[in-house]
């Protein structure tokens, strides 16, 4: 059997450009950034971006220009302050200047889209949007794609009467089927079975649902050390077509017992973001002057990588200094 | 004179009353987490603290930055996804009360957390929904926590992301221009119960479902004619009382337990 254990370099220079990537992990929890900063190294255009809920993976890569079409329920980084390179792109005549399109979306519906995905059906109805401004074709930003782009469902939503159980009116929401899934996670066996501590989010769902799914990970073990407690384990092999260790993968995000959310780089990092040109020269400095991820690590320093430790128990570090 | 609690203090004690001891209550990132930790740690001990990402029966330690923090998951008796979470327990109609935050606020109690100004050519874009839309519409209650501004508290929002009580009835999937319809005619139940603001409590009529000020924070100076410059539209303020200050208990949980670290306060 072909082992699925690649380098970074390797599972990432496979993806054509105009590909859709769903990302694991939420905002700014366990999100795959070693990935996100190697998408960007790579110099990868015209991107597909789904998450749900998105956070620094889809800001940084707009920011980049590397990104065509993001359909999420939201884009920021929590307390941690302001999407801009989002807002760069959307507000005040950016959507014309750049030809950024965004899809809006809800965490429910989100989720269910990628269920359904998950399950290889088309669609499945959805109780809540009715009313909003979220399915008022008026906004729907995709328009013009719909129909022509086999990336995207040829239409938003449809309305229709519940035809079985006289519950009233509903929509039926697109499944997501997405190009690649790329996915960060605690441990990995060699073969490809995932065990995430803490919160799954929907990465189980997302696997599922991309024809492709890239794992990193904070470490690879045996297959046979998962096989001891297989109720732990997370996500079958079945899902997974490769693995990729990268220690520290998530940060600056929190990865639940390995590390806390690295608050002092985050807010540098999203100050560097406010404007085009500060952000370039922090592409420069963190991520295109960086040949490697391991370069990152160096870069960022053994004092920080051990201060950030979380204690495995708490699945956080007690003593971190969240505010400056 | 130096008050001895501050209006945002305020605005988060009178949030957490808002909570029924034994109520199931599905909480935002930010002030409306501040607000259940009060809650659950003075008046409503019961109470069940849910969050979209996952968390289920939360009781943490430590003030969770955000609904994905590892913060909140500690201690919890089980661990939803969000396909369990919203899909399954919020779609199912079981959260008692949504308790969310916007940008902007309207008369009806709908939210906008997406853009200010026009769709396509916005003013500022804001990050989205999240799961609001979904808990606005499918919770059996809602609660808002909002800043008091003219420019928050408005007549109609810029976007109608998540349902307050007058909503956008749409026919053969076009959306019916300027039509409003009742929440109840979509098959929603409940709708938004208060706005806790940094200058009271607001309500909503039980018939025209147009918000009216509950209480305000005459124990901070706050005046009727202050609500009144500071919301967008031409509030009710007839049915007005003095809300009962902070205790000293509530206080003390706040500054010592919710958030001693000042994430969000």
């Amino acid at each position: 059997m072909v082992s699925k254990i690649k380098t970074l370099q390797e599972a990432i220079a496979q993806i054509p450009d105009g590909s859709s990537i769903l990302f694991g992990g939420w905002t700014v929890a366990r999100k795959p950034m070693a990935a996100v900063f190697e998408l960007i190294r790579q110099g990868k255009k015209e991107l597909h971006l789904l998450a749900n809920p998105a956070g620094p993976c889809a800001d940084l890569l707009i920011g980049a220009g590397a990104v065509k079409i993001t359909e999420t329920n939201f884009i920021g980084h929590e307390v941690l302050g302001i999407p801009y390179g989002f807002r760069r792109f959307f507000e005040k005549g950016g959507l014309d200047k750049t030809g950024f399109l965004h899809d809006d979306w809800t965490v429910m519906t989100g989720a269910l889209r990628i269920l359904a995905g998950s399950m290889g059906v088309p669609f499945i109805p959805a109780k809540s949007l009715r009313g909003t401004e979220i399915i008022d074709p008026e906004h729907d930003l995709l328009a013009d794609l719909r129909g022509k782009s086999k990336k995207l469902p040829n239409k938003k939503v449809q309305f229709i009467e519940d035809p079985f159980w006289d519950e009233g009116e509903l929509l039926l929401i697109p499944a997501i089927k997405p190009d690649y899934a790329i996915i960060h996670v605690q441990l990995v066996g060699d073969k490809g079975t995932v065990r995430i501590d803490g919160g799954n989010f929907l990465d189980y769902y997302a696997a599922a649902a991309a024809k492709h799914t890239i794992v990193t990970t904070e470490l690879v073990t045996t297959e046979e050390y998962l096989q001891k407690h297989p109720e732990l384990n997370s996500i079958p092999s079945e899902f997974v077509n490769d693995i990729v260790e990268v220690p520290y993968g998530g940060h600056p995000t929190v990865v639940h017992g390995a590390y806390d959310l690295d608050f002092e780089f985050y807010n540098k990092m999203v100050d560097a973001t406010k404007k085009e040109e500060t952000y370039q020269q922090w592409l420069q400095e963190w991520v295109k002057d960086v040949p490697d991820h391991m370069t990152y690590l160096e870069k960022l320093g053994v004092r920080k990588i051990l201060a950030l430790r979380s204690d495995p128990g708490l699945g956080y570090n007690a003593f971190l200094k969240r505010k400056p | 004179m130096m008050k001895a609690y501050n209006l945002r203090e305020s605005m988060a004690v009178h949030a957490s009353r808002q909570i029924k001891n034994g109520e199931k209550v599905i909480v935002g990132t930010g002030m409306p987490l501040v607000a259940a930790i009060i809650a659950k740690n003075c008046h409503a001990k019961d109470a069940v603290i849910l969050m979209e990402a996952g968390p289920y029966n939360s009781n943490p330690a430590a003030l969770p930055s955000c609904v994905a923090d590892p913060r909140g998951f500690v201690g919890a008796p089980w661990v939803a996804d969000p396909v369990q979470m919203m899909g399954m327990i919020l779609q199912q109609g079981r959260i008692d009360l949504g308790f969310l935050g916007g940008a902007q606020v309207d008369m009806y109690g709908n939210l906008n957390s997406t853009v200010l100004g026009s769709y396509k050519n916005a003013d500022v874009r804001l990050p989205g929904s999240g799961g609001a839309s979904d808990i606005g519409a499918l919770a059996k209650r809602n609660l808002i926590i909002i800043a008091h501004e003219k420019r928050r508290l408005v007549e109609k929002v810029d976007y109608l992301t998540t349902p307050g009580w007058k909503l956008y009835p749409y026919k053969d999937g076009k959306r019916i221009q300027g039509a409003l319809v009742d929440r109840s005619e979509l098959g929603y139940q409940g709708g938004p119960a208060a706005v806790v603001t940094t200058m009271g409590v607001m309500k909503f009529d039980a018939d025209t479902k147009v918000m009216y000020v509950s209480e305000y924070y005459a124990d901070l100076d706050v005046t009727l004619e202050m609500i009144k410059e500071n919301t967008g539209f031409a509030i009710d303020t007839s049915r007005a009382k003095p809300v009962v200050p902070p205790t000293e208990d509530e206080l003390y949980i706040l500054r010592n337990v919710a958030d001693p670290e000042k994430i969000f306060m």
